[in-house]
């Protein structure tokens, strides 16, 4: 069976997708969403966006923390050793 | 070695830390095929996960080595964490605060860490609490992208497209979509929905996990993910009909320009 006809059926497929790629089916389920991926090409479609989507968000969210920052934080850290010691 | 030293703050960490900590778990696979059962694994593996009496009893350490500790084990985070202030506070000054003062808060309860827990989602969750306190009540400013801009572009979308958004042709424009594009197509999703799928599909955390950092439950989780996607997804083809195939968005290019370079 493909999902060719989409409407509810593709949201609910869509919804197997995301969490096929969270982890977050129980063995039985995964099986059938990676049967189901075999033979259906509108959700391999899905399937691949999705994937492309979120190393593509995971790409453009790797900003690295100012040095100046990392000095501050371990300056009011060790403040408060201080204070807490008195 | 246990010669316990009672110290002002360690009491509620007590001695019990060690026997209740778990070792760390992997961010769960994103990719189908590295799901998988569980199997066996051989004892060279298992020697990189920390055993319990490789793990420091926070009750018996002195200031200055839980001082060492911290700054070993929570401080390879700051770059993180930094990330993720970023899709909260909106600008990177309100940021650099931001995870100051998440900082600051977790070195002061770090004594009620468990070592061997997870301590990035540790962090994750004093990071939202102090955003939620400090900075949200403040931030009221209306957001540069109102409603009625995005639902627009959804309406356009939906008459262009298929339902589901994207076609092959997009998905190949939206892979090459710049870093400034998809930042701004994240920022424009709401906060809530917006931080479940940056704790998810950026941190790799589990639903679970994700609904102890942002103190919802799992259910709530999900149907912020679902939608946060949906609506990423929508403006991410957006941005990728422009760059890739579209003719004549002038005009909604440019205003995207205008809010991406906000």
């Amino acid at each position: 069976m493909d999902c060719n006809s989409l409407g509810d059926c593709a949201d609910d497929r869509i919804v197997r997708i995301y969490e096929y790629l969270d982890g977050a089916l129980t063995l039985d389920d995964l099986k059938e969403v990676k049967s189901h991926l075999e033979g259906c090409p509108e959700c391999t479609e899905q399937y691949d966006l999705e994937c492309i989507i979120r190393s593509v968000v995971r790409r453009s969210c790797q900003e690295h923390a100012p040095q100046t920052l990392k000095a501050s934080i371990i300056a009011r850290i060790s403040q408060i050793r201080v204070e807490s010691g008195h | 070695m246990p010669s316990v030293t009672i110290r002002q703050d360690t009491s509620s960490a007590g001695g019990t830390a060690c026997a209740l900590a778990e070792a760390p778990r992997p961010a769960f696979a994103r990719a189908g095929a590295r799901i998988k059962p569980v199997e066996r694994v051989d004892s060279a593996v298992m020697n990189n996960e920390s055993v319990d009496e490789n793990l420091p009893d926070a009750a018996s350490e002195s200031e200055q080595q839980r001082r060492e500790r911290f700054e070993r084990d929570a401080m390879q985070y700051v770059d993180q964490l930094y990330s993720a202030a970023l899709r909260m506070a909106r600008n990177p000054s309100d940021a650099e605060d931001l995870v100051q003062e998440a900082y600051t808060k977790a070195y002061s309860a770090f004594h009620q860490y468990k070592p061997g827990t997870n301590l990035k989602a540790w962090l994750y969750r004093i990071l939202t609490n102090t955003y939620i306190n400090l900075y949200r009540k403040r931030q009221r400013e209306p957001l540069r992208t109102s409603t009625d801009t995005v639902e627009d572009w959804q309406m356009a979308q939906a008459m262009e497209h298929s339902p589901t958004g994207l076609r092959s042709a997009e998905a190949e424009a939206l892979d090459h979509l710049p870093d400034s594009d998809v930042k701004a197509a994240l920022q424009s999703i709401g906060e809530d929905f917006r931080m479940a799928v940056y704790f998810v599909d950026v941190e790799g955390f589990s639903y679970k996990e994700a609904s102890e950092i942002l103190g919802v439950p799992i259910g709530t989780v999900m149907s912020r993910l679902h939608r946060g996607r949906k609506n990423l997804r929508e403006l991410l083809a957006d941005y990728a009909a422009d760059r890739g195939i579209a003719t004549g968005t002038q005009s909604k290019s440019a205003a995207k320009a205008e809010r991406g370079a906000k």
